[in-house]
């Protein structure tokens, strides 16, 4: 932990140090980065640890991001008299609520297993899509919600937030693969007889980490809206904030800590190089191509070209 | 009547090329343990091709049948070739994650470059959807039977018959099954799985390009309704026991009368969330599947 710590400190004040000399443009980037990291890394949680493709990562940080858009647009006066503590008093109540959503969840989603646990997950966003669209009274249906203008952050001021959130994220995937926790997950991806034989309850296990990993995203959620100020369905729930984060940590390096943040790198890189380029190729597809590619010749990611006998495997 | 009638025809149009969706789908999984995120995206450049052929070059349709046919055969060949076959060698765990992942990528790939050359080169608007014409049928009672609906139950209905057959009586499908029975004691007996899932892959793919062929004939398809389709067809796999084809055939027609009668009264953007609570209430309640067993 300590050697943790000292190797990301120099990168922390980096990373702190950039928006003194980058464009605006560069800095929003980076945020975005930030908040795909965090989702990445929580991904990674089951995915990594677990082997379960949780393909639904994004239906935290969009269910929190909604709340808590909601909360602060439905009671703005509430939350403006509690000021300061308002816009805590906000998230909290919003990362609470995701953090429940995800524990009620385990209970149908860890009947599957496999590919089908992949595949519902995903189904998880298209319901939660469809439950904002059809439901126009409570969340603005397709017109999306406003938050009250007093509220909104500039990127400047969300920057920090999302940089220490990203770090937080990539704690907690450090964490969690140096405890008690990450070595029954471990065990139970690799045989969960076994892990019940030794004393292990899989499923406790599992609840535990599909929360763990619920509650980052949901804080990154609640950053997001208050940059945007407007959130529409598909800007929180749209593919690219289910899909991306899991091509990030595929790509990266799935059960290594570090991962997350090279995919996440990569992967908004190509990006913002495409945007820049002007190339007549979407960038959805390269991260597909990268992807089969990652699949057929790399099932490591990237960290294993790095560490070819490294803790990817473990 | 009417309505009673429409909604029927309807659930079980739909139903029956759900099914047969489903059935290419859980056959691959259970002879070669590959998961194919692509294949909702298959249906959609079936669809693709031939919106391409018959609605914009007018190409005459028995050339059509041939060109699309030979594209699809093509294209199942080297799926298996490109993504399959490396894969192979692995234990059956490994091969499903794998996959997963390449197949995922593949879709992603395959949608996004469809919808965006498609824009550029087609129609900005991409959307696929056939028209022809037959003449309706009306029944005593002036009852309008919906004969196009019934096109297309006639191909799901055919098609079905062609893998039960194929499985039941030519040497390869009875290898796929003994796959799916007992992988290592298929092997032992002198199985060779390659063999197999080449069969399975082309031919799988080749008739779910189909599948989206005629699925357009009634409900429109844009390039990214691939994944949502996967997702159908998986919820079906699971509701009916992977590998099972009566299992898979009876959840097929479930969700196809669920996703019609749910469009009728509620709307049809409600379809994939009755599909996740028809799911979530069959996996609290019968973990196992309708019929069959699962894995």
């Amino acid at each position: 932990m300590r050697r943790f710590l000292a190797y990301s400190m120099p990168v922390l004040l980096l990373f702190a140090w950039l928006p003194q000399v980058l464009t605006r443009d560069l800095v929003t980037f980076l945020f975005f980065t930030f908040i795909f990291m965090v989702l990445a890394a929580n991904y990674d949680l089951l995915g990594g640890f677990l082997r379960y493709m949780n393909l639904g990562q994004g239906a935290f940080f969009g269910l929190a991001a909604y709340i808590f858009a909601l909360l602060l647009q439905h009671f703005p006066v509430f939350f403006l008299r509690l000021h300061p503590l308002g816009l805590p008093v906000a998230v909290v109540a919003a990362v609470v609520a995701t953090a429940v959503f995800a524990f009620l969840l385990a209970y149908p989603l860890f009947r599957l297993r496999g590919a089908y646990f992949a595949v519902v997950t995903f189904g998880l966003v298209l319901v939660l899509q469809q439950a904002v669209l059809r439901t126009p009274a409570l969340t603005g249906g397709s017109l999306g919600v406003t938050l009250p203008p007093q509220f909104y952050v500039d990127v400047q001021q969300a920057y920090y937030p999302g940089l220490a959130l990203a770090f937080l994220a990539v704690l907690l995937n450090f964490a969690v693969s140096r405890s008690r926790l990450g070595l029954a997950l471990h065990t139970i991806r690799d045989s969960e007889p076994t892990a019940s034989a030794i004393g292990v309850d899989p499923f406790r296990c599992k609840r535990l980490a599909l929360v763990l990993a619920a509650i980052p995203s949901a804080m990154a959620g609640c950053l997001f809206a208050l940059f945007l100020g407007h959130l529409y369905v598909e800007t929180v729930f749209g593919m690219e904030k289910t899909l991306l984060p899991v091509i990030m940590a595929l790509v990266g390096g799935s059960g290594h800590f570090l991962g997350p943040v090279v995919g996440g790198l990569v992967v908004q890189g190509i990006d913002l190089g495409l945007r820049y380029g002007a190339f007549p190729v979407p960038a959805l597809a390269i991260f597909g191509l990268m992807l089969m590619a990652t699949g057929l010749f790399l099932p490591g990611g990237l960290l294993s070209v790095l560490h070819p006998r490294g803790r990817t495997a473990r | 009547m009417q309505i009673f009638l429409d909604i029927l025809v309807g659930g079980l149009t739909l139903g029956g090329i759900y099914a047969l969706i489903a059935f290419t789908l859980s056959l691959a999984l259970a002879t070669t343990h590959v998961l194919n995120v692509a294949h909702g995206s298959v249906i959609v450049l079936g669809a693709a091709l031939a919106t391409l052929l018959l609605g914009f070059w007018h190409v005459n349709p028995a050339v059509a049948v041939l060109i699309f046919l030979v594209a699809f055969l093509v294209l199942g060949f080297l799926f298996e070739g490109g993504l399959v076959r490396p894969i192979l060698h692995k234990p059956p765990e490994a091969i499903l994650m794998a996959s997963i992942v390449t197949t995922f990528g593949l879709a992603l790939a395959l949608e996004t470059l469809l919808g965006f050359y498609w824009a550029r080169l087609v129609h900005p608007e991409p959307s696929f959807s056939l028209t022809f014409r037959v003449p309706a049928i009306i029944l005593p009672g002036d009852l309008i039977l919906p004969t196009r609906r019934l096109v297309i139950l006639a191909f799901a209905v055919v098609a079905i018959a062609f893998f039960h057959l194929f499985l039941k009586h030519t040497r390869l499908g009875k290898e796929a099954r003994a796959l799916s029975q007992d992988y290592e004691g298929a092997l032992v007996v002198g199985v060779n799985p390659r063999a197999v899932s080449m069969a399975i892959f082309t031919l799988g793919i080749a008739v779910t390009a189909l599948c989206g062929a005629f699925f357009v004939l009634t409900v429109p398809l844009n390039p990214y309704d691939g994944i949502r389709l996967t997702l159908v067809a998986m919820i079906i796999v699971v509701l009916g026991g992977v590998g099972s084809l009566p299992g898979v055939l009876a959840a097929g027609l479930l969700l196809g009368v669920a996703e019609v009668c749910t469009g009728f009264f509620l709307g049809p953007a409600w379809a994939p969330v009755v599909f996740l609570g028809l799911l979530f209430l069959m996996l609290l309640l019968r973990p196992a599947g309708l019929l069959g067993e699962r894995q």
